[in-house]
């Protein structure tokens, strides 16, 4: 389980000038849960994301995993990042094995957990290919199966299918949801797009200027088809998140 | 014999190139005919090939010394083709010797400094000025200095090359680390990689291709700095070899000398641009590349 509590992080710009990235944020997130971190860009999701990485120190509050305080990166927390980390010089297949080999784990073992999880994200034939002669979704799909073979519980996803083509992307959110399923491990998953939202998220937690302003159970059925998200509760979700988002001044009353 | 055939194939593909160099060759010979006649028989004023490939490279073979498989013209034996390659071999081979070992040498010498440095961004900043002052040295300049150190032997000639070349790749290492994307730095770090592994993963590759450009850099240096070492103090190899030319002004040696040091240098930088394809396999293509 993760505890958010009172996390709170500032940031002095160059001119001097002070942002509030984090205010007072606490939630806590249980096991095997698939959270969405939603808001417009420059209102903390990230920062929040970062912070559960262990790649942005608070500068006030406290993060934990299993009661224990969250002080840098850790191998119980994955990541994807919206850029393409995928290691352009080595082998597909290398970079899968890539978290298990910093861990320490013998070479025969490596091979054959990173063996498994490219064939679950459907490279199965390409652990020899260099990241360059792959496209974008499917070097994405290399670094959710990196994040998924290094065997941390916990997932963190920054906007990873922001770059790519409406397909792809579809392609992609399906997949994931298929692992989350199969595996059970706690996914956050930050986005601005309220659609990949609905399609993925158990809950969403909605971020303005830092602060949690809503947490919403999106309690649709799966497959979370264009039926599905069209139903009445799907656009009731749409129309609370929107409002907190954007058309909050066209909406008076909507928070 | 790839290499020539590759060079053959470019000036195929290159006429003008082709043409600049043929011009360059006639016009060499021209140059050589219609230059005053000098008054000595060995030291024409410009050497016309026929002389270059005659009479100077038998010539050469005054400088072999050993009294095998040709005869020591030093001794009072005849001037032979065979004794002016054994000559030719043998200087190369101790010329060729020092450049590699000291480009070696340096070469690991300033990557793995060049790491240390970037350990940590404080001794980084420390360091950078010092850096700048060791690069603004003129190199041949110190020739003597590490004369007097190490002597006139072959390790002042590896010596006088590591520090030169050490110095290039120390400042291109510096320079490339700080350029690696820190996406790449953080993702390693999410997957739970210690410094030392990110050092070795991730920063020393991330590196390669930056570093490639000083490799190219050093090459030309590594040149200039065992020939100026040989011309300067060491008693043997091809730089020397010009130094004895010029004590009887053999022109034509001195030009023949130049053509070899020149192929030796064109090889070795066709062998590091082969090096550069074989390592960088995963880069994607460069435009233009």
């Amino acid at each position: 389980m993760i505890s958010i509590t009172n996390a709170s992080c500032v940031f002095r710009h160059a001119s001097g000038r002070e942002v509030r990235a984090l205010d007072r944020i606490s939630s806590t997130i249980g096991d095997g849960e698939f959270v969405c971190l939603l808001g417009r860009s420059g209102h903390g999701k990230s920062t929040l994301l970062r912070s559960l990485a262990g790649l942005n120190t608070l500068t006030a509050g406290e993060i934990a995993v299993d009661g224990r305080p969250v002080k840098g990166p850790g191998i119980d927390r994955g990541m994807v990042f919206q850029e393409d980390t995928v290691f352009p010089w080595m082998t597909v297949q290398a970079n899968v094995e890539f978290g298990l080999l910093a861990q320490g784990i013998p070479a025969a073992e490596r091979q054959g957990v990173a063996r498994e999880w490219l064939d679950k994200v459907g490279l199965g034939r390409f652990g020899d290919s260099w990241p360059k002669e792959l496209s974008g979704g499917m070097r994405k799909r290399v670094a959710i199966a990196t994040a998924f073979a290094g065997g941390a519980p916990i997932l963190l996803m920054d906007e990873p299918f922001g770059p790519l083509d409406y397909v792809t992307r579809r392609d992609l959110q399906n997949l994931l949801i298929d692992l989350w399923r199969s595996t059970g491990r706690t996914i956050i998953f930050v986005t601005h797009d309220i659609e990949e939202a609905l399609v993925l998220a158990e809950r969403a937690l909605v971020l303005r200027a830092g602060r949690i302003v809503d947490d919403i159970r999106v309690d649709l059925t799966r497959p979370r088809d264009e039926e599905e998200r069209a139903s009445p509760r799907g656009i009731a979700i749409s129309k609370t998140i929107l409002g907190h988002l954007e058309l909050e001044q066209h909406t008076p009353g909507a928070a | 014999m790839g290499a020539i055939r590759r060079l053959g194939a470019g000036l195929r593909r290159d006429w003008i190139s082709a043409m600049v160099v043929i011009a360059l060759i006639v016009g060499w010979e021209i140059a050589g005919h219609m230059a005053p006649r000098s008054p000595l028989r060995e030291s024409p004023i410009v050497p016309p090939w026929e002389f270059i490939f005659g009479r100077a490279l038998t010539g050469l073979s005054d400088y072999w010394k050993i009294e095998m498989w040709a005869p020591v013209p030093q001794l009072g034996g005849a001037q032979t083709l065979l004794g002016a390659v054994l000559a030719l071999v043998f200087h190369s081979a101790l010329t060729l010797f020092r450049l590699t070992v000291g480009l070696v040498l340096g070469g690991l010498a300033g990557v793995l400094l060049g790491l240390a440095l970037s350990w940590s961004s404080r001794v980084r900043k420390l360091v950078a000025p010092s850096l700048h002052l060791a690069r603004m040295c003129p190199l041949l300049a110190m020739i003597p200095l590490f004369q007097f150190w190490f002597g006139a032997t072959n390790w002042a000639a590896i010596v006088f090359v590591a520090y030169g070349v050490g110095v290039i790749y120390l400042i291109g290492t510096v320079n490339a680390v700080a350029n690696v994307p820190a996406r790449y730095i953080e993702n390693a770090r999410v997957l739970g990689a210690s410094r030392l592994r990110i050092h070795r993963s991730i920063i020393l590759p991330a590196i390669l291709p930056e570093l490639f450009s000083s490799v190219f850099l050093t090459l030309g240096l590594a040149w200039s700095a065992v020939i100026g070492a040989e011309y300067i103090g060491v008693e043997s190899g091809i730089g020397r070899m010009v130094i004895w030319s010029e004590y009887f002004s053999n022109t034509g040696r001195m030009a023949l000398i130049t053509l070899v040091i020149l192929a030796y240098a064109m090889a070795s930088f066709a062998l590091c641009r082969k090096l550069q394809e074989r390592v960088l396999a995963w880069t994607p293509k460069r435009p233009g590349a």
